[in-house]
């Protein structure tokens, strides 16, 4: 069992109470992920946008104990506080306008001016970010990834396209990857501020998730001028792809966190409809030992970060545990259950995106499959 | 399996899940029969005036959701409800072929390492897991007619659909995927098969 300190402890139960925020709003967005005027007053996407943002590069607004709470730390405190608010709605987590994970790699290769550049773009909550590195394609193989940066002078030209990128058709800031040449060393990542001649994007109707506005990018000749580009200041090897992996193993705890987060959810619900649903204990049983699961794999990523043996084998068991609770809540509130709860049908849809998200499951069975024969299940 | 189920089969693997779902359905009115206070039916067979309530990816399939009075189990006709849950699964095993043939097209273009990934061993294992199943379920459709047989069946065809999608990445989660059908198909059988039926087959 992992001992939560206080401190994690303190943002769990914190966010636990913000949960409700989001879940009070997540079936008005899910239904029109457009009207987000009436959710820009939420006191959590203030919450999350501040916890997504460097200290130094925050807005000043007046401080509270959630707000405090959410200073920046290490990957369990993280995931403990991300588990409750996905218990309260992933789509509304996603539909926040937040630096998000183009923010976090923003930190990781940008310079003190590209950061501030970024940061201040996001201030006051009404932007979007997004982090264009999927090809629809190409999947998750971003080695094989076709989007080129062309040599214009001093600057770039951006031509190609990317799929499946949350909140790219309305975002106004992000991170587009590319090649500058054919080498795997050549996969860089550049600052992009849009409207740009030349970007095109269009959100993507969705099965469910619909507040990640999943959006397919085009580009065609867009200019990115010199200095966008991140990492310039970084050894060859930690410019590009290969410097992010720990971000990626970290990332993985995370979606294993929303789906376990969105498990927990459907539980409570049926057993809040229905307090002796069959097969229920059981159920919780689960959710809670898959949190525990990704407790685990959060602190293994706060000792180790570049070992992603078990965030893949949580984010693997996390995405079957939220689709078969999702299977089996459909059943536990009787027929047609899923017709006169709406909330429920909605996470009943929302789970099968956690599939594809950071990797989907094959790509993690060989990863498993390959931590294990590394000896890392007996680290 | 019966010719009855073998058509009920065709049609939703050839015409979609709407069309299926028509051949399927009893003569008996489906808010006589369905166990729910909701039965999913065609739209084109909703009688003028009935109470509906719609449903965003349903209605891309031309189904909807009409209002029922939800009798008691005792007042069910278990015998009915369960011969056309058997039908119905016989739908749904048609609905998931469907989906399963657009998969080995999707898997036999993609590529990783310059080969298809249908030929890769994890996937084409895979998807003889799944056709395997198909054989076992459709066994029991056409063999087994207790409730819990067919509720059982049914869950099976729920995690069966799942295993399917999965293949086609984020792609089977656009609402215009084929695999929008499988998660209809689910919701349509939620409304109509009571998954806790009472007793066993003998």
């Amino acid at each position: 069992m992992i001992e939560l300190s206080d401190r994690v402890r303190a943002v769990r139960d914190l966010s636990r109470e913000a949960a409700a925020d989001l879940r009070s709003r997540a079936l008005a967005i899910d239904v029109d992920p457009d009207a987000m005027e009436e959710h820009y007053n939420s006191p959590v996407f203030e919450m999350v946008r501040l916890a997504d943002t460097p200290p130094q590069y925050r807005e000043s607004l007046p401080s509270t104990p959630l707000l405090r709470a959410m200073e920046r730390g290490s990957c369990l405190e993280n995931v403990a506080g991300l588990i409750e608010l996905a218990r309260g709605d992933v789509g509304a987590i996603l539909a926040c306008p937040s630096p998000g994970l183009a923010g976090v790699f923003v930190e990781l290769l940008g310079t003190p001016e590209q950061q501030e550049w970024f940061f201040t773009r996001m201030h006051g909550g009404r932007r979007w970010s997004f982090f264009a590195m999927t090809e629809e394609s190409r999947g998750n193989d971003a080695t094989a990834m076709e989007t080129r940066f062309d040599r214009d002078g001093e600057g770039w030209r951006l031509n190609g396209g990317k799929c499946y990128v949350g909140n790219a058709a309305r975002g106004s800031v992000g991170v587009v990857f590319g090649r500058t040449g054919r080498g795997a060393l050549s996969i860089r990542a550049a600052l992009v501020e849009v409207p740009a001649a030349g970007w095109h994007g269009e959100k993507l109707d969705m099965i469910g998730l619909r507040g990640a506005y999943i959006s397919r990018l085009s580009f065609s000749d867009v200019a990115i001028p010199a200095g966008r580009l991140l990492g310039d200041h970084l050894p060859v090897t930690r410019r590009g792809i290969f410097a992010a992996i720990t971000t990626f193993n970290h990332m993985r705890v995370r979606i294993a966190a929303s789906a376990v987060g969105t498990a927990l959810a459907m539980v409570e619900y049926v057993l809040e409809h229905r307090k002796n649903a069959p097969g229920g204990q059981l159920a919780l049983a689960r959710a809670e030992a898959g949190r525990e699961l990704v407790y685990e794999a959060a602190a293994r990523i706060d000792g180790d970060p570049e070992r992603g043996y078990l965030s893949s084998a949580a984010k693997l068991g996390a995405v079957g545990l939220a689709v078969g609770t999702a299977h089996w809540a459909s059943a536990a509130l009787g027929p047609a259950g899923l017709i006169e709860h709406p909330l429920l049908e909605k996470w009943t849809r929302d789970v099968h995106a956690f599939e594809f998200m950071e990797g989907t499951s094959n790509i993690h069975r060989l990863h498993v499959a390959r931590g294990y024969q590394a000896g890392d299940a007996d680290a | 399996m019966t010719t009855s189920l073998l058509e009920c089969e065709r049609t939703a693997r050839s015409d979609g899940l709407a069309a299926g779902l028509a051949r399927a359905l009893p003569a008996t009115p489906a808010d006589r029969l369905a166990p729910g206070r909701y039965a999913a039916v065609p739209a084109a067979a909703v009688p003028e005036g009935a109470e509906v309530r719609t449903h965003s990816l349903a209605d891309r399939e031309d189904i909807v959701f009409l209002a029922c009075p939800c009798r008691p189990r005792e007042e069910r006709d278990a015998h009915e409800l369960a011969d056309f849950g058997r039908h119905l699964a016989a739908v749904r095993l048609g609905v998931l072929r469907s989906v399963l043939d657009h998969v080995v097209e999707h898997l036999s273009n993609r590529t990783s390492g310059d080969e298809p990934l249908i030929r890769k061993q994890l996937i084409a294992g895979a998807i003889g897991d799944v056709m395997a199943a198909v054989e076992r379920l459709r066994a029991q459709v056409r063999s087994q007619r207790h409730p819990a047989a067919v509720a059982d069946v049914h869950r099976e065809l729920d995690e069966l659909g799942w295993r399917v999608a999965q293949h086609l990445g984020a792609s089977g989660f656009l609402a215009t995927s084929p695999a929008r059908s499988l998660y209809v198909s689910a919701l349509v059988a939620g409304t109509w098969v009571d998954r806790e039926p009472e007793g066993e087959p003998a």
